[in-house]
């Protein structure tokens, strides 16, 4: 397999490829792309120098950015691999992931969604699913122009992530809310802006990090669809437990879903027996218990039992909530009454663990009496000061993405043939409408 | 018009079997619960007299004996024979539940068969008489005679008892009404065989229709009198005997509403409604027929009570002099309005219970008793605690007449509905006000809504990126736009299998 590609056929053999890589031939990206037919080309950049080197120890990842990737997501691809080679192939993906030039990267996309899924696979095959996560953890963060993009990377690392639990590692990556779409960075399905917001959801919850679990979720969610795909059905049941679970009440009761969700998913939620759940909720322990063992098999056959036995055991922290509301003293017994727990110790550990949390203001006196007080929200104001900075921001943001839209081709057309329909004066509704625009968004923020 | 104050209904055994069958508590008659049969009743005359002794009869064994013989005796005034029966069977089922406590109805009084037949005879040939008219004008096509028997037959079958042939008649007659005014007078039919029947969601239709006759008939007038040219102080005249005539009208469409309102446990409206009233000389035949003066009063005050705020209640009930020609009729009632305004809640509750049983053997406000006072209740607990930032318990039980614990209940529940801002310090036994930092609050909501917003346009944002990408989930290929509307389920299966990636299942697992 060695020299498999050389010459012959008039083909260039892989030393004539590399000499084009290191020279830095003015049009690389289409030289690779086509310097071959297809299936020729993928063996002749998976097998070695003429000289039986390794070409990968020739090449420098981050100079030779472009040949790098061609050549490793090659060998990484080819079903006939050497363990010889093999055994290189770890310290070239770790040099690649952490060297490589992103520009350059980005003038093939499809490699490197390749390379990112042949990375996991690479290493499930050599049973050490968990080496895949370092290299891909790199690449996902290095090959977007900032972290506000998807790429086909994200849902690859994520599961992976969770699929090993190896949750933490996910962090960097998850903490950056995703806006930015851009199908020329990599080639992105529907299934992967799924994926990518269901599997952070499961990894955000799973590390009990509620807000932003629910974010994720919300997203898989409301997806933009014309049919519900499964996974946005299963990914609201985890939304609503995670609602319980953070708010004690949750979508379709009393926080309504956004008005873009699916109507029809919404309709098949209503069929599950977490609809059920959600309206019980939050309810006295023991009741509640009951009726989840009542469908405890598809709670558990759905995975969700995990998440709906929290739910269950924070049932009494929003009824003891509710108490602040309507009483200033209350004795452990009382309270233990009115939730459902019978020792008044677990009701003392409870309260506790609940002021530990600055969830309620309360104190407990030595004869078991119970005194509420106003939580007293209270803001620095530094903390003020990086509000307003956020909303200024934010509403920068926001300006840029309207003059982009103003700009844009297709809002130009339509807003041209709607002058012609309505026969508006000629420069009328462009400038007042732009500027109407961004009182538009003005009045939003006011309302909202 | 004696053919029309004896009718009878034929639904009323049912109601009545089956509130009898209820669990009503019975109604108690005694020194603290006063209740005057024969004054009660001598306000009403014809047909809802004898319902109205109907719904005694089963509310209140003990009053059951005197009513059951006032009600065959103001029956057989009539031609209901139907009627007459019920009134036998009602006080035998009374009877069947009570029957220590008061005679069996065969010691009082016995069927009268010999008057049956002879009232069913004279029924039929009547009916026969009016059938053979109605054909006679049918085969005639005179119009204006098809009408009238049409509202003949409505009314005999409405003395007769049965409802539904008169409803069927009195609609009837619409098609051949040529006037504004015979519309009038035949949905003024149709509403007192509703109010009667106590079908109280449709009056609402029929209040509407006659008040369009009524502007109609009105302006007909108007116009017809105007055109041979009337000096200046006759056109003044008619104008005032025209809108004499049509405020009659209006008040017992104002009574048909109100009534109607109330029976649907639309409160507030209900007491509108009966506020605007007019004179009770507007009233009419209805005065007696179908509701005393009293009655009025009672469910205005009850509702007004119930739902007005106190302003409201000054200016519309107690300033208004018109009402206040009703409220005359039960004095309680004035006694009631003004312990209320005067904060003496006790009084309040005290005066609606000793007067429970007026209310709870009334026809049209029975059902409603209950409900009616807890909101009284509620809203006198609140009002009374408004000036306070704290107060003990055990005060304002005092005040109300309570238990505290009783007390404390009816306050838990305000404060849980959100009517009363407060706090109950139960080790003490104090009512506490909330204090809000309003400063802290609206930084807190500010902050909240701020970040909220800026998640939503971050998520928006997204979902436009992904539309414009064209990111949209479809259904899954091989399957047409035609089997998706068509089974949108089977393709949501079809779905899950191709998005159940199995790794998640696994993953999702134990947190």
């Amino acid at each position: 397999m060695s020299h498999a590609g050389a010459s012959g056929y008039g083909l260039p053999s892989l030393d004539d490829v590399l000499t084009q890589i290191t020279t830095h031939a003015p049009n690389l990206a289409s030289y690779l792309k086509t310097f071959a037919p297809r299936e020729v080309r993928e063996t002749i950049l998976a097998s070695t120098l003429g000289s039986g080197q390794d070409p990968l120890t020739v090449l420098d990842p981050q100079i030779n950015t472009l040949g790098f990737l061609y050549i490793l997501s090659a060998r990484l691809h080819s079903t006939s691999m050497n363990q010889a080679s093999n055994a290189a192939l770890p310290d070239a993906i770790e040099a690649f992931t952490s060297k490589f030039e992103p520009q350059h990267a980005r003038l093939a996309p499809d490699r490197v969604s390749m390379l990112g899924r042949d990375i996991a696979r690479f290493y499930e095959a050599a049973s050490n699913p968990r080496g895949a996560i370092g290299p891909l953890s790199n690449l996902v963060q290095r090959y977007p122009p900032n972290p506000s993009y998807l790429t086909t990377l994200h849902p690859i690392f994520l599961k992976l992530c969770v699929a090993h639990r190896h949750l933490t590692a996910a962090l960097p990556v998850l903490s950056h809310h995703i806006t930015a779409i851009d199908t020329t960075l990599s080639d992105l399905t529907y299934n992967d802006n799924l994926i990518y917001h269901y599997a952070g959801g499961v990894a955000l919850a799973a590390l009990k990090r509620w807000p932003q679990a629910e974010e994720f979720f919300e997203i898989c969610v409301t997806a933009p669809a014309q049919v519900p795909a499964a996974i946005q059905l299963e990914a609201f049941k985890k939304l609503v437990l995670v609602q319980l679970i953070q708010y004690g009440e949750a979508s379709s009761s009393t926080i309504p879903p956004p008005k873009y969700t699916l109507p029809a998913l919404l309709r098949q939620m209503k069929n599950t027996p977490y609809q059920g759940f959600i309206k019980q909720y939050p309810g006295r322990v023991d009741f509640l218990r009951q009726i989840a063992a009542k469908d405890q098999d598809i709670y558990v056959q759905e995975k969700n039992w995990g998440l709906v036995s929290q739910a269950i055991d924070r049932a009494p922290v929003w009824l003891i909530k509710k108490l602040t509301a309507t009483y200033l003293t209350l004795g452990l017994g009382d309270i233990g009454k009115e939730v459902g727990i019978d020792s008044p110790e677990e009701v003392r550990e409870t309260i506790l663990s609940m002021i530990d949390s600055g969830e309620i203001n309360a104190s407990i006196s030595e004869d078991g009496t119970v005194t509420f007080a106003d939580p007293v929200p209270q803001f620095s104001k530094d903390e003020l000061d990086q509000m307003l900075v956020d909303a200024q921001q934010h509403s920068r943001l926001l300006f840029e993405i309207e003059r982009g839209v103003n700009a844009s081709k297709e809002y130009l057309t339509k807003a041209m043939r709607h002058k012609d329909d309505a026969g508006w004066g000629p420069d009328e509704d462009m400038f007042p409408m732009s500027m109407a625009g961004g009182h538009g968004w003005a009045d939003d923020s006011s309302f909202m | 018009m004696t053919m029309d104050v004896d009718i009878i209904d034929e639904e009323m055994p049912q109601i009545y079997s089956s509130k009898a069958a209820g669990k009503r508590p019975r109604v108690p008659v005694d020194d603290a619960h006063p209740f005057e049969l024969e004054t009660y009743i001598s306000s009403y005359s014809g047909r809802t007299y004898v319902d109205r002794l109907l719904h005694i009869m089963s509310a209140c064994p003990l009053l059951a004996p005197q009513a059951f013989q006032l009600a065959i005796r103001e029956a057989q005034k009539g031609r209901d024979t139907a009627l007459y029966r019920n009134i036998f069977s009602a006080y035998d089922r009374v009877y069947a539940d009570a029957s220590d406590e008061i005679p069996d109805g065969p010691s009082i009084a016995t069927i009268d068969q010999k008057w049956i037949e002879e009232t069913n005879a004279k029924n039929q040939a009547e009916r026969t008489k009016l059938e053979v008219e109605l054909k006679t004008y049918s085969s005639n096509m005179i119009k204006e005679s098809i009408r009238m028997a049409h509202r003949d037959l409505g009314s005999f079958y409405r003395s007769v008892g049965e409802q539904a042939g008169s409803l069927k008649h009195y609609t009837k007659s619409r098609e051949f009404c040529t006037t504004s005014q015979h519309v009038l007078d035949m949905c003024l039919s149709v509403l007192e065989l509703l109010m009667e029947q106590r079908s109280y969601s449709h009056i609402g239709t029929y209040v509407f229709k006659a008040e369009a006759a009524l502007d109609s008939a009105t302006s007909v007038r108007q116009t017809a009198q105007q055109q041979p040219e009337a000096p200046a102080g006759a056109a003044q005249a008619t104008r005032e005997r025209r809108s004499a005539e049509r405020e009659r009208v209006q008040s017992k469409l104002d009574v048909a509403t109100a009534i109607s309102y109330l029976g649907q446990s639309n409160y507030e409206k209900a007491a509108q409604a009966f506020l605007k009233v007019g004179a009770i000389k507007g009233l009419e035949e209805w005065s007696g027929k179908l509701i005393a003066p009293g009655d009025v009063a009672i469910y205005a005050t009850l509702c007004a009570l119930a739902t007005f705020p106190r302003p409201l209640i000054k200016t519309l009930v107690l300033d208004n002099d018109n009402f206040g020609v009703y409220i005359e009729q039960e004095p309680y009632v004035r006694e009631l309005l003004e312990a209320y305004m005067n904060n003496r809640f006790k009084t309040v509750l005290e005066s609606l219970d000793r007067y429970s049983t007026r209310h709870y053997l009334d026809v049209h406000i029975a059902s409603h008793v209950l409900s009616l006072t807890n909101l009284i209740r509620s809203k006198a607990l609140v009002q009374y605690f408004q000036p306070f930032s704290s107060i003990r318990l055990e005060r304002m039980s005092q005040a109300f007449g309570w238990s505290v614990d009783e007390l404390e209940q009816q306050v838990v529940q305000l404060i849980q509905s959100g009517e009363i801002k407060a706090r109950v310090d139960r080790q003490n036994k104090i009512l506490k006000a909330k204090e809000t930092d309003q400063r802290a609050a609206l930084f807190a909501r500010a902050i909240k809504n701020g970040q909220a917003m800026q998640a939503a346009n971050r998520k928006l944002l997204l979902r436009m990126r992904l539309q414009q990408a064209d990111l949209v989930v479809k259904p899954p290929k091989g399957q047409g736009m035609m089997t998706m509307s068509a089974m949108p389920m089977d393709i949501a299966m079809a779905g899950m299998h191709m998005l159940h990636p199995s790794p998640f299942m696994s993953m999702s697992g134990d947190y």
